[in-house]
């Protein structure tokens, strides 16, 4: 049984459109992909071409590594923190935006979602000064009201720095969240508001049985764009702290960068790639799973 | 015979065609592409330099580009793996060049340098020798950098302040520095990018131990039992402690960008700070000429020479893979020419590793040539840990500094934990 023309042609159409896309992926994904998997199998530096074959080495030097371990649970943090302060604040806004503020909402929604299409390099550097201890506004305030700013500055404290790196990332990305809730909040009948009054079901109630179980879907996407954005945080650490104080803030991809091109230890930053594929799997699977549980 | 003249004509016509052909291959296009820092001066130097060069070799194009310092390291080390690197690149002596001409991407230049008019002829043996590995030379010499207190001399006459002779006395005139005004800050530090407390580390160290106390831990060549178990690394620490305790520093120094402190002391905010010699464009930039400097004082009892003092040589290394050379190492040696160095200070106001001319320089500022000429003083340079050590260990004392600097270290727990990393750097250049 031969295929028809038009089919024969359907096919080569869908694979000459999805080659482009494949080529992409292929080149840029899955060839460094393995690549990565292969060389943490090796001890070799960037300018080396002496490659020494260790084996599961470098993974078990990740176990015993404490900055490593340092950087996870920074990772972790920030997909915690994220999760809480810009799938929070961003359906907190969400809310106030649909039902409380009557005038200027607009208004209020382009600034609060403005901060997403600045650079996150330069959301970096404006809060670099920000934060300054010593020419910026964050402690002339503190000051002016009476209070100590931090002794050791807001990103060279160890004990807050990380907090100060959860604060810029919500500054930037609480818009995003926001619009997304908006939007899911925006598709819920109205109707079922006024079936829900009529039986007693207002405020709080209306909001946890209708609101919430409209709004599931988003929350999950908002949830798992916030767990993305906490595994491969890299920019906004690398500019603001630098991983620094002392590891202090040091995140897995900040840390992979660290051993490969000043350290000079690629064999190991590979390992450390492939760790934080494996952790992002891990966590797709557990969102993947939670979601068809629903 | 009738033909003997037209063959003739014909061998003539050829032998013309093949040497006007052998002349065009020699006068060939080559393009050398050079990478450098995008410090100040640096592309108006690089470009009057390349209009030059072109009247000797009018075939050689020279494309230059800059980058900033923080990025470079690693985006050289990538281009210089790959197929599109540059032909000339900027580059510190030390842990960096040496590991460039160990995995053979460096070129070695030895048989370039002596020739008529080459860097080996123009440079000085101790300029050489910061690029020199195993013997072999991988580098040229192009300029060096040295560090020194600056002071605003007008606050220093209006205050009845004196320059101190000892690093004791350093931290009683920061005391009194915060007696005159306690907002003031007598020398910010700005060590956000934590370079900035390594170079007086580099210096305290050498104050208390001597360039010689150091040296075989730096290299790692010390026995293992006695590696950095020198107590005048810890005293060295508590000397940072000791100035920052007698608030010579800005509260939080590991969360201020060095830029800040840059801006502090030449908008004249703080009256001294502990900078390099290239900071000095930034203050005449700043229109901030009552400056003054000091070297880092001598610590009481301690081992170091008054007459070391802070010096990293810079200068170009040739890609062992670049498809042209000689024309490479002629364009380096033409940078270090006796003119174009000159030219070089002019236009960067860095000090040149071939100074024959540098009196004749104009436009160049009196704190410029009083500092050069300190310089040629010096008995010993002492260069950059962060740059000298293996990048392990110098990783460690980075980082050693900053949490000293907190107080979440104290300056023994510091040494250990660098002692710890240079036993395992040792121990993996051994194997």
């Amino acid at each position: 049984m031969s295929q028809s023309p038009s089919r024969m042609l359907d096919r080569w159409m869908s694979a000459g459109m999805l080659a482009p896309a494949l080529l992409l992926v292929g080149v840029l994904v899955l060839i460094p992909s393995v690549l990565a998997v292969v060389g943490s199998f090796y001890e070799f530096g960037i300018t080396s071409q002496n490659w020494v074959f260790v084996g599961l080495g470098n993974y078990a030097r990740a176990m015993a590594d404490p900055v490593f371990w340092t950087a996870l649970k920074n990772n972790i943090f920030l997909i915690i923190g994220s999760i809480i302060t810009q799938v929070g604040l961003g359906t907190l806004f969400a809310a106030l935006l649909d039902r409380g503020v009557r005038r200027g909402n607009t208004f209020y929604r382009t600034i609060i979602f403005m901060p997403v299409i600045i650079s996150s390099i330069a959301v970096a550097f404006v809060w670099i000064l920000i934060f300054d201890p010593n020419v910026g506004p964050l402690n002339a305030v503190i000051k002016g009201i009476g209070l100590t700013p931090p002794r050791l500055g807001w990103l060279g404290d160890p004990n807050i720095s990380l907090y100060m790196l959860l604060v810029i990332a919500a500054w930037q990305n609480v818009g995003f969240q926001m619009v997304l809730v908006l939007a899911g909040l925006q598709a819920i009948p109205k109707e079922l508001y006024e079936a829900a009054a009529l039986d007693g079901a207002k405020g709080w109630r209306a909001f946890v049985h209708i609101t919430l179980p409209g709004i599931r879907n988003v929350l999950m996407v908002g949830t798992l764009i916030c767990i993305i954005g906490g595994l491969k945080v890299f920019d906004l650490v690398f500019v603001t702290t630098g991983g620094g104080p002392a590891n202090a803030t040091q995140v897995i991809g900040s840390y992979t960068y660290l051993q490969a091109f000043t350290l000079g230890n690629m064999g190991y930053a590979d390992a450390l790639s492939v760790i934080l594929l494996v952790v992002a799997l891990g966590f797709g699977w557990l969102q993947l799973t939670l979601s068809r549980r629903g | 015979m009738l033909m003997m003249p037209r063959m003739r004509a014909l061998v003539a016509a050829a032998t013309l065609a093949t040497l006007a052909g052998g002349s065009a291959l020699a006068q060939d296009a080559v393009t050398i592409k050079m990478w450098t820092l995008d410090n100040t001066g640096y592309p108006e130097f690089i470009a009057q330099a390349a209009e030059e060069f072109k009247k000797t070799h009018p075939n050689v194009t020279i494309e230059h580009q800059t980058f900033p310092g923080d990025p470079y390291k690693t985006g050289l080390q990538v281009a210089l793996v790959g197929s599109d690197g540059p032909d000339v690149f900027f580059n510190w002596s030390g842990d960096d060049a040496k590991r460039l001409a160990k995995d053979g991407l460096a070129l070695d230049l030895t048989s370039y340098a002596d020739a008529p008019g080459a860097f080996g002829t123009t440079v000085g043996e101790g300029y050489l020798d910061a690029f020199r590995y195993d013997g072999k030379l991988y580098g040229v010499p192009a300029d060096a950098v040295s560090k020194y207190v600056f002071y605003n001399t007008a606050y220093f006459a209006e205050h009845k302040l004196e320059v101190p002779k000892t690093l004791a006395e350093l931290g009683t005139l920061c005391k009194a520095i915060r007696a005159i005004d306690p907002n003031t800050v007598p020398m910010p530090l700005g060590n956000k990018t934590r370079w900035k407390a390594i170079h007086w580390m580099t210096m305290l160290n050498e104050r208390e131990l001597g360039v010689d106390g150091t040296a075989a831990d730096y290299d790692l060549s010390r026995p293992a039992d006695e590696l950095y178990t020198d107590a005048g690394y810890a005293k060295a620490f508590q000397d940072l402690l000791d100035l920052q305790d007698a608030g010579c520093f800005e509260e939080a120094p590991n969360a201020t960008d060095y830029t800040v402190a840059d801006t502090m002391f030449s908008s004249q905010a703080s009256p001294m700070e502990f900078c390099g010699s290239w900071c000095i464009s930034g203050f005449e930039t700043a229109g901030f000429t009552d400056v003054g400097f000091f070297r880092l004082p001598v610590v009481d009892g301690g081992r170091g020479d008054a007459g070391a003092n802070f010096l990293v040589p810079e200068g170009f290394q040739v890609s062992a893979k670049t498809a042209h050379p000689q024309e490479a190492v002629d364009w380096l040696s033409f940078l270090v020419s006796d003119d174009q160095a000159a030219k070089f200070v002019e236009y960067t106001k860095f000090m040149p590793s071939n100074p024959a001319k540098i009196d004749t320089v104009e436009g160049v500022s009196p704190l410029f040539k009083e500092l050069a000429a300190d310089v040629g003083t010096f008995t010993q340079g002492v260069n950059v840990l962060d740059v000298l050590l293996d990048a392990a260990v110098s990783e460690a004392y980075l980082n050693a500094t900053v949490e000293v600097l907190n107080r979440t270290m104290t300056p023994d727990q510091a040494v250990e934990a660098i002692r710890k990393v240079a036993l395992e750097a040792q121990a993996k250049a051994a194997s």
